[in-house]
């Protein structure tokens, strides 16, 4: 009998456990006794006529947890400079923004979510951001497999919105097709866009190695230079795929070529693993030379610092924006407006140090967010700033076309970005510094490629697409760029 | 006699609690019901069978979180009619059903097997290892697991609300709950316990006592697997970065916080890790500390730390020796009249024995 009643004490703990938080989380609440199959996720809110509620997801943690100021700072600039907001602190966006307004639709932050690139976690921190804090429409994700399970969650949930942050797979607008996701950026393929073309007629190369992270971003990124590579002739010889968030790169870059066998590498390996690939090449490898690499996102500052200067004569694809040596007036006066909205941004391109708003704006990562916030601004004018109908929204959503710093951008049928891909090369300047230079720009890339990619077609993976020459709508158009000026 | 031994303050105490969990979804908001209850039930199902085969068989294993992984592949795998992801069988869902849980007791009989040799941290160890090549396995055969996971898995049509998954793990968890209670009285418990306890005896007595771990660790992988599959039922999709280390370790850490030999802390650990999880990074001005959702993980080591050294026991160790403070408390307010010393001497070593 006493072992019974022993049992007692762990089950009444549960018990009061669970009314106690039944009753703190059910007390107050317009929602409580809502059946759960009929619980709103998106739109409830904006049925009811309170405007939007925004949520952020950002990625604080793995491989891409630096960019997480960068993610909330690129969405708060575009609310700050086209719907009023003001941000709670001048030296971070983390602790979010007020005053938000557009069409006269009060716009509010329900929360910023932290995702850590797994697919599970960033499900976790959208249902808290949609189901627990009322969010209609969601900014984000980062990265490429969270992209593709935001996408899948905005699929079964109709009513709600989300503009892509900068998730660059390429899988979560062709293939998944969520008709409420929108991305007014470019997937990783498409920032890889005529760079093969380049390398192929102006640096001479034909047989490449290939080496990226293997997750849907790294396919994807990898995906769009061997097809442009090698629709122009050149050979793909190995594809080497190291699991995302290797620290030791050492058994993957045995499997590479050694430098006398191919004419170049391409690397799409980014994050927390780019410079310890780079320098598990080059304890392997010998040198770099750098006019035998390419890759996109991957060459900084930073990283040139911490390889020497061998690494100028590099090729890097796009990203979002453009290299600082292209200056136009619209750039300038988005970069000097972050500079306004903030005192100082610990953003990842300086090493998550405080430092001026407009070196964290003019990267990449800032500005796909900022894509999406001035989007969800213009869209909202467009309906008057009625979000009620959200098919209505959603349509205004999808003929958008942004007249943005760094190019326009308009979305295709899949509700993916078109845009103008910059490419570059790493060189030395007067000071002896690393920095990037702006060689061509390529206009109107879809992420397509001219059929490459299609609906019906493998998602990009290890061995998707292959090496074989094909019809690209760019070869041979990109507009060449002479100190920083196009020569259009 | 039996409807007396029946209506013991315990069973009436679960029977009301199990009331109260049935009536949930009409008392709280569909958020806590489907998000923070249900998750507790998944989470709370695949951490009982880390504390079935600690309690009963003396083995503390980190593979579990694999079988339940490989149940969520399997069943993703053939209920997917389309899409670039995975086998794309196409089979129906009672189908998919018996085949993902068929292949997840095969692995779990197969590793067991292989594991039942060994005990103590080699035991440990050795299903750390599990876990670590499950995880690569997955993350490198794509063809069964991609790639980057398999996304779409619709859950059966008559699981078709989500309050019904919540219903579902519920019950599941019920039925564990009791099935574990009651498998340590059978003969085959009550024999895994000898062979926890004296291995040799046991083997000299004619038990075979790595048929018995064998057995042991594939039923626990049918219940992890089970978990498994409510899991990607709620949450669509399943990807070998589930199954890596880290949420290997969570739940190992949901087991320690209830308390690794309580059935009941397997449950109330994974609602105090789901509930910290969504709820104490909202907490006002717990960011001017230093908490934010980027110190998330830190937060729960330090609850596991402090658990740990209040109670090597976790939660469920607390509210045992806080039960026997107040009992003796009780027990000498009332004085030696009602006789209470000598049982409650009694109780303290079997308690003691039990944490053991």
């Amino acid at each position: 009998m006493s072992k019974l009643r022993r049992r007692t004490a762990p089950a009444a703990s549960l018990a009061a456990a669970l009314v106690l938080v039944t009753a703190g989380c059910g007390g107050g609440d317009d929602s409580a006794g809502l059946p759960a199959d009929q619980q709103g996720s998106g739109g409830t809110a904006a049925a009811d006529g309170d405007g939007v509620k925004l949520g952020i997801l950002g990625q604080c943690e793995g491989p891409f947890g630096g960019f997480h100021e960068d993610a909330a700072a690129g969405t708060t600039l575009a609310l700050a400079r086209f719907a009023g907001a003001t941000s709670n602190s001048s030296t971070s966006a983390l602790d979010g923004f007020s005053g938000a307004e557009a069409a006269g639709t009060p716009i509010e932050l329900v929360g910023i979510g932290c995702g850590d690139d797994t697919a599970d976690r960033i499900l976790q921190e959208v249902r808290l951001l949609v189901e627990q804090n009322g969010a209609n429409v969601i900014v984000g994700p980062l990265s490429g497999d969270e992209g593709m399970a935001v996408a899948e969650y905005a699929k079964a949930n109709p009513e709600l919105t989300v503009l892509a942050g900068i998730s660059g797979s390429q899988e979560q607008t062709l293939q998944i097709q969520a008709p409420n996701y929108f991305r007014f950026y470019g997937d990783g393929a498409i920032w890889n866009a005529g760079l093969g073309d380049l390398l192929y007629h102006q640096q001479g190369w034909r047989d490449v190695a290939v080496i990226a992270d293997d997750y849907s971003f790294g396919h994807t990124s990898a995906a769009g230079f061997v097809a442009d590579f090698c629709a122009v002739g050149g050979d793909v010889t190995h594809r080497v795929f190291p699991p995302l968030g290797t620290t030791d790169y050492s058994s993957y870059i045995a499997q590479l070529p050694n430098p006398d066998e191919v004419d170049g590498y391409f690397w799409a390996v980014g994050g927390t693993g780019t410079q310890a690939a780079l320098e598990a090449f080059i304890n392997s490898k010998g040198d770099l030379t750098g006019d035998q690499h390419a890759g996109n996102l991957f060459f900084n500052p930073d990283l040139a610092q911490a390889l020497g200067s061998d690494i100028a004569g590099a090729h890097i694809g796009g990203f979002a924006t453009l290299p600082g040596d292209v200056m136009t007036p619209e750039i300038e006066e988005y970069l000097a407006s972050a500079d306004a909205t903030w005192e100082s941004i610990a953003g990842s391109l300086s090493g998550n140090e405080p430092a001026p708003p407009s070196t964290a704006a003019a990267f990449g990562f800032f500005y796909g967010y900022y894509t999406a916030g001035v989007a969800l601004v213009e869209a909202l004018e467009a309906v008057d700033g009625d979000i009620s109908d959200v098919d209505a929204f959603h349509a205004a959503l999808a003929g958008l076309t942004l007249d943005l710093p760094y190019g326009p951008i308009s979305l295709d049928e899949n509700n993916s970005g078109v845009v103008d891909v910059g490419l570059s090369r790493l060189v030395v300047d007067d000071a002896g510094e690393v920095v990037q230079e702006t060689v061509a720009i390529v206009p109107g890339v879809d992420q397509s490629f001219g059929g490459t990619f299609s609906p019906d077609t493998p998602s990009p993976g290890r061995d998707f697409p292959a090496c074989d020459e094909r019809d690209l709508p760019w070869e041979g158009q990109a507009t060449p760029v002479v100190d920083g000026v196009p020569q259009s | 006699m039996t409807a007396r031994r029946l209506l013991t303050s315990s069973n009436l105490l679960g029977a009301a609690l199990v009331a109260v969990l049935l009536l949930l979804p009409n008392l709280t908001t569909a958020f806590f019901v489907n998000f923070v209850m249900t998750q507790t039930f998944i989470l709370g199902l695949a951490a009982a069978t880390i504390v079935f085969l600690a309690k009963y068989g003396g083995m503390t294993s980190l593979a579990q979180f694999l079988l339940f992984g490989v149940a969520g592949f399997m069943f993703g795998n053939a209920a997917q009619e389309t899409g670039s992801r995975g086998l794309n069988l196409g089979w129906s869902p009672w189908v998919a059903i018996g085949f993902a849980l068929l292949v997840t007791v095969a692995v779990a009989f197969v590793l067991g097997a292989i594991a039942s040799r060994s005990t103590g941290i080699y035991f440990l160890m050795l299903t750390f290892v599990y876990a670590v090549i499950g995880y690569f396995v997955f993350a490198q055969i794509v063809e069964i697991s991609g790639p980057g996971g398999i996304t779409s898995i619709q859950r059966p049509d008559f699981l078709g609300p989500p309050v019904r998954l919540y219903y579902a793990g519920l019950l599941l968890s019920v039925l564990a709950y009791l099935g574990f209670r009651a498998a340590g009285r059978t003969p085959f418990g009550l024999a895994l316990q000898g062979v926890r306890d004296d291995p040799v005896r046991m083997a000299s007595l004619g038990f075979n006592v790595r048929l018995y771990r064998t057995l042991a660790f594939s039923l626990a992988g049918f219940v992890a697997g089970l978990s498994g599959l409510l899991n990607v039922w709620w949450n669509g999709q399943i990807d070998p970065a589930s199954i890596a280390t880290g949420p290997t370790l969570i739940l190992l850490i949901i087991a320690v916080i209830g308390g690794i030999t309580s059935f009941e802390g397997a449950w109330l650990g994974a609602f105090v890790y789901v509930w910290v999880f969504t709820y104490l990074r909202d907490l006002p001005l717990i960011d001017e500390i230093g908490i934010t959702e980027a110190r998330f993980n830190t937060v729960i080591g330090v609850i596991v730390l402090l658990i740990m050294v209040l109670s090597p026991e976790g939660l469920t160790g607390i509210v045992q020796r806080l039960r026997r403070h107040v009992g003796a408390r009780i027990t000498a307010l009332q004085g030696p009249a009602l006789g209470g010393s000598p049982s409650t001497g009694k109780r303290a070593k079997e308690s003691g024995g039990m944490a053991t």
